[in-house]
């Protein structure tokens, strides 16, 4: 007699019948070595389950955070290069369109002062990565304290990117007070990186 | 599996924003099954470490596009999935058991080698071992897999047969007539 294949043992326990497990399912109903095997099959895939769980050695979050938070940074950078060019874009268009020369002044000096703030950041973010702090050993007060001032940096991008969403135009004083904040913290980490000075900033 | 992560909603909600505790939580609660995914999947525990990076980097990146139409531990096990499958298309190491059939397969053909079911799981390919792992375990399809390897259901199957042919002879469980 032919016994019952593996293949055929294993579609036999696939919940949508194939064709053809009709002639399977009636050869299994009368032999009881096929039964057995299709029972050893069902132990064996239940002794799969039970298993113990496997952990890890050890924890890589850290260096899985740092990543993403690096990533987030490089990111931030680009859309900084696009908004500096937006912000210059937008005061040659407020110079050409009002006539009365002290709106257009204060118009102007405000999306100045922020496209300063967001290029000094962006010198900074470059000097950074220049840098290449994660390719570098910290001692453990100096991570912390680049940690610290990293978080903060991702905390303020994230607020930077409420206000750019949000549906009201951000106010330029608003949106000048996040960038100058931006560019003090990342003064700071690149101060802490490069000096390892462990209380720059905070 | 949801359970491991209390306030699953308020976290996804903040970890969308960027907020690093709710990541962090997130991969507190996820950290364990992603890594015995990945090890049962990979030869070696530092592929698996490295899966396990790769995985949350992954859902960090892209849990603004979580859409919570499935589970998230679901959304979460098939990133792990595919970065695993990634890995060993990557690695392409030679297949042990491929290794031991053309060397010594033959001549033990006969002789039941015990060993336990550790060791045996151990010992099957690691495309095998995953299809193991992936259909009977994690409870894919056969079609899904063939989605997250690249291959054909068909592919899918046959491996699945392949190592639990060879799984029951390693474990001692042929009978002999």
């Amino acid at each position: 007699m032919t016994h019952l294949s593996m293949d055929l043992l294993l579609s036999l326990r696939e919940p949508d019948s194939e064709p053809g497990t009709a002639t399977a399912r009636e050869h299994l109903n009368q032999c009881p070595e096929c039964q057995a095997e299709l029972h050893r099959l069902h132990q064996r895939v239940a002794r799969l389950k039970a298993l113990p769980t496997l952990r890890p050695s050890r924890d890589r979050w850290p260096e899985t955070g740092a990543r993403f938070r690096a990533e987030r940074l490089r990111r931030r950078n680009r859309q900084i290069g696009f908004a500096a060019l937006a912000a210059a874009a937008s005061v040659v268009l407020a110079v050409s369109v009002t006539p009365k020369r002290a709106v257009v002044e204060t118009v102007g000096s405000g999306v100045n002062e922020i496209s300063q703030a967001m290029e000094r950041s962006r010198t900074l973010e470059n000097a950074l990565n220049d840098y290449n702090p994660e390719g570098r050993v910290l001692d453990g007060r100096t991570a912390q304290v680049a940690q610290a001032l990293e978080d903060r940096i991702a905390a303020l991008d994230r607020q930077l990117e409420m206000t750019e969403l949000a549906p009201e135009q951000p106010k330029d004083d608003e949106l000048l007070q996040l960038w100058r904040e931006r560019v003090g913290l990342l003064d700071a980490l690149v101060d802490v990186h490069v000096t390892h000075a462990s209380n720059a900033g905070l | 599996m949801e359970s491991l992560l209390a306030n699953a909603e308020s976290v996804v909600a903040r970890a969308r924003t960027g907020d690093p505790d709710a990541l962090a939580a997130l991969y507190r609660a996820f950290e364990v099954p992603v890594y015995n995914l990945a090890r049962r999947i990979c030869r070696t525990t530092e592929d698996a470490e490295d899966v396990l990076q790769e995985t949350f980097f992954e859902v960090c990146r892209s849990i603004s596009r979580y859409r919570e139409e499935g589970s998230l531990w679901g959304w979460i096990r098939t990133i792990a999935a595919s970065k695993a499958l990634m890995r060993i298309r990557r690695n392409k190491y030679r297949d042990t058991d491929e290794l031991h059939d053309e060397v010594v397969g033959r001549r033990q053909e006969d002789t039941h080698l015990r060993m336990d079911l550790e060791a045996a799981l151990e010992r099957l390919s690691e495309t095998s071992r995953a299809v193991v792992w992936l259909h009977d375990v994690e409870g894919y399809t056969h079609e899904e897999i063939a989605t997250m390897m690249g291959k054909t259901p068909s592919f899918s199957k046959s491996q699945l047969a392949r190592a639990h042919t060879r799984l029951r002879r390693w474990l001692g469980e042929e009978v002999v007539v």
